[in-house]
C-alpha cells in the first residue's frame, strides 16, 4: 500500500446548494434504473464514494433521498437507483427531459492514490458507488476485481448496469452466478498481497468483509448506508458507531476506514 | 445568497413600527431585535456544517435573523440508537436524543463562529433543574470573561423542557411545578432573554406556559415535536431505535397553530416563537397571524439548503401582496372574535 497520507479519507470542497438537473438518459434493469443527469456543478467536483441528495419530484415526499454517484464524466453524473418505496419508485420512473433538483457532491470519498490492486466488494444496491470507483482506479492503472452479491434474480438485475472487466457475481438463491454470498466469491479469489479492499453493502456483509479483510492481512475502506434526513450534517439522524465514537454517515462519511467501523 | 432587507422603514423612538415604505420585516423578541421573523428550530440547522459546504462566507450570508443551535446539555450525550429518523405522511419523525458534546466542549467551539453577525439564542437541555442552570451559568461565566470577538452574540436562551426523546423532556415540560423550578433556576443566573420551549404533549399548553412566565421566562417557544410511533413495514415492530420519536413537519401545523393561538390569547403581549411544519412564507404568516413574534423553521431545513431564503422571500411577498406594511400589523389577525 502507499504511504499513510495517500490513504486519508477524502474531504472535498462540498456544495449543498440545489442544482436543477435535466435527465439525459435512463436505462432500466428490473427494479433499478441508471439515471444520467446533466449536472456540471456536481460532476466537476465529485469523487468516487460521494453522494447527492435528490428531491423527489411532485411534492409527495418531504425528505430528499441520498443516492451515491454511480458514474461522473464531463458534465454528466449517473445515479443507480433501486425502487424501494414511493419516493425511489418515482425516481426510478424518471424520463428523459424531466428535471430533478439535487444537492452535492456530499460526504467523503474513497482514497485511491497509490493503489495498484483493488478488490471491490458490493452487496445489493450498495454496489452502486463501486462503478465510479472502478472507473477512477482503472484510469489510474490499478488492477480492479469486483465481487458483488445479490439476494436473488430480481436483485441481481442491477449487475447489468455495471461495466467492470473482472466482475464476479453471487446470488443467495443461486439463480445468477455463484450460489452463496460475496464471502464465497472472496474465498475463491486469488488476491494479491497489498490489495486495497473497498466495500459497500448491508451491515451483515460489511461485518463479514471486515473480518475477511483483517484475516487476509489487508486494509480497506467502507461506504456506509444510513437513514438520513438532512444529508448535510445538521440533524444527526444518520450516526453510526465507530472507533471514533458516533459519527454521521452524511458528514464524516459515507466512506470510513474499514478498521474504524463497528458494524 | 444575501437575505433581502426590509424596505427602509424604521422603528419609532418608543419601539412602535412606523410602517413606512415596503413591508418592514423587523421584529423585536423581548429585548432582542431581529431583522426579520425567521429563526431556525433548534437541532435542524448546523451553522458550521452549512459553512463547510458553501463557497462564500456563510457566516456573512447566514439567512436566519437569529441562530438557535442544537440543544446543549451540561454533560456530553451520545444520543439514541439508530435508526433515528424517517419520513411519514406529510411529516418527519425523529429520535436523536439530544446528542451533543456537553457545555464545556461547546464553549470551546465558540470562536469558530464568533463572526456571526446575528444574535444567538442558545437551546439548553438537562435531566433536572440544576443541570439547566449549570449550562446557563457556565456560559454566562464564559461570556463575562471572554475576550471581545471570541464568541458570537449570545443574547438569549431557549430552555428545551420538551424533548419527547429523552426521559426528562416530558417529565419537566408536562409538569407545571417542574417547569417553574427550571425556569426560576435559570432566571437567577442570567439577565438575557429567557424562553421556555413548550411540549404539545400535554392537556393544556397554557398551564405550562403560565408556570414558565410566573417563574420569570420572558417568552415562550411552541411547539416541540409530538410524541409518535412509526412501525417497520416488514417486521411491524417500532422502526426507530428509541421506539418512539417526535413528529414534525406539515402534518403537525394545524395543531401547532391552534396551540399557539391559545397561548397568544392567554398571554397577550408575551413574545412568542411559533413553530410546527413551516414550509412556506404563507405558513410563517399564519403563525404570525396566530400571535407569533418570530417563527422557527425546522423540517424545511431538511428539504433544501436554500429553504430559509425561499421562505423569507415568500413571507415578504405575502405581506406585500396583502398590503401589510409590517409584521406587527399581521400579528394576531387570527385571534379574537
Amino acid at each position: 500500500m502507499g504511504d499513510a497520507a495517500a490513504h486519508t479519507i477524502g474531504d472535498h470542497s462540498q456544495w449543498a446548494e440545489s442544482s436543477h438537473c435535466r435527465v439525459a438518459g435512463v436505462r432500466h434493469f428490473g427494479a433499478f434504473a441508471a439515471v444520467e443527469l446533466i449536472a456540471p456543478r456536481v460532476a466537476g467536483r465529485a469523487a468516487p464514494g460521494q453522494f447527492v441528495m435528490v428531491t423527489v419530484p411532485g411534492g409527495g415526499s418531504l425528505l430528499r433521498r441520498p443516492v451515491s454517484l454511480f458514474a461522473a464524466h464531463g458534465d454528466r453524473i449517473v445515479l443507480l437507483i433501486e425502487a424501494r418505496g414511493a419516493g425511489t419508485e418515482r425516481l426510478v420512473g424518471l424520463e428523459v427531459g424531466e428535471s430533478v433538483d439535487l444537492a452535492g457532491p456530499l460526504g467523503s470519498s474513497f482514497p485511491t492514490a497509490g493503489v495498484t490492486n483493488a478488490l471491490l466488494v458490493g452487496g445489493g444496491i450498495g454496489c452502486a458507488p463501486l462503478q465510479y470507483l472502478a472507473d477512477e482506479l482503472g484510469a489510474a492503472g490499478a488492477g480492479v476485481t469486483a465481487a458483488f452479491g445479490f439476494r436473488d434474480f430480481r436483485a441481481a438485475r442491477a449487475a447489468g448496469a455495471f461495466s467492470i472487466d473482472r466482475l464476479w457475481v453471487a446470488t443467495e438463491d443461486g439463480s445468477v452466478g455463484r450460489a452463496g454470498t460475496v464471502l464465497h466469491l472472496l474465498a475463491a479469489l486469488d488476491v494479491p498481497p497489498g490489495t486495497t479492499v473497498y466495500a459497500c453493502g448491508p451491515t451483515p456483509m460489511i461485518a463479514a468483509v471486515q473480518q475477511w479483510t483483517f484475516a487476509e492481512g489487508l486494509r480497506g475502506y467502507v461506504s456506509l448506508e444510513a437513514h438520513m434526513a438532512c444529508g448535510t450534517g445538521s440533524c444527526h439522524g444518520c450516526v453510526v458507531d465507530t472507533a471514533r465514537g458516533k459519527l454521521r454517515v452524511c458528514s464524516e462519511g459515507p466512506v470510513f476506514r474499514l478498521d474504524e467501523v463497528t458494524p | 445568497m444575501t437575505t433581502r432587507r426590509s424596505g427602509g422603514s424604521e422603528r419609532g423612538a418608543g419601539g412602535a413600527p412606523l410602517c413606512a415604505g415596503g413591508p418592514d420585516l423587523s421584529v423585536r423578541l423581548g429585548p432582542v431585535a431581529l431583522e426579520h421573523p425567521l429563526v431556525d428550530a433548534s437541532g435542524t440547522f448546523d451553522l458550521l456544517e452549512y459553512a463547510r459546504r458553501y463557497d462564500g462566507d456563510y457566516l456573512a450570508d447566514f439567512p436566519y435573523a437569529a441562530y438557535v443551535p442544537k440543544t446543549v446539555t451540561a454533560d456530553a450525550r451520545t444520543g439514541n440508537p439508530a435508526p433515528r429518523v424517517t419520513e411519514t405522511a406529510s411529516g418527519i419523525i425523529n429520535a436523536i436524543g439530544l446528542e451533543n458534546p456537553g457545555i464545556d466542549a461547546w464553549i470551546e467551539g465558540l470562536p469558530a463562529w464568533a463572526g456571526l453577525r446575528q444574535p444567538v439564542i442558545v437551546s439548553v437541555g438537562g435531566n433536572e433543574p440544576a443541570q439547566y442552570a449549570a449550562v446557563v451559568a457556565a456560559l454566562e461565566a464564559h461570556l463575562a470573561a471572554a475576550p471581545a470577538g471570541s464568541a458570537p452574540r449570545i443574547e438569549g436562551y431557549e430552555l428545551n423542557i420538551s424533548c419527547p426523546n429523552v426521559s426528562s423532556g416530558l417529565q419537566i415540560g408536562a409538569d407545571p411545578a417542574a417547569t417553574e423550578t427550571v425556569v426560576a433556576a435559570c432566571r437567577e443566573v442570567t439577565g438575557r432573554l429567557l424562553l421556555a420551549k413548550l411540549t404539545p404533549n400535554v392537556r393544556d399548553v397554557t398551564e405550562i406556559g403560565r408556570a414558565a412566565l410566573a417563574a420569570g421566562a420572558d417568552g415562550l417557544s411552541l411547539v416541540n415535536t409530538f410524541k409518535a410511533l412509526v412501525l417497520d413495514r416488514a417486521t411491524l415492530r417500532p422502526f426507530l431505535g428509541n421506539r418512539t420519536g417526535g413528529l414534525c413537519g406539515p402534518a403537525i401545523k394545524p395543531i401547532a397553530l391552534r396551540m399557539l393561538a391559545e397561548v397568544a390569547q392567554a398571554f397577550p403581549g408575551v413574545p412568542l416563537v411559533g413553530m410546527g411544519g413551516v414550509m412556506t412564507g404563507l405558513d410563517a404568516l399564519e403563525f404570525i397571524a396566530c400571535g407569533a413574534t418570530a417563527v422557527a423553521v425546522g423540517a424545511a431545513n431538511f428539504t433544501a439548503f436554500e429553504a430559509p431564503q425561499r421562505i423569507l422571500g415568500e413571507l415578504r411577498d405575502e405581506l406585500e401582496t396583502r398590503g401589510i406594511a409590517c409584521v406587527a400589523e399581521a400579528r394576531g389577525l387570527a385571534l379574537g372574535a
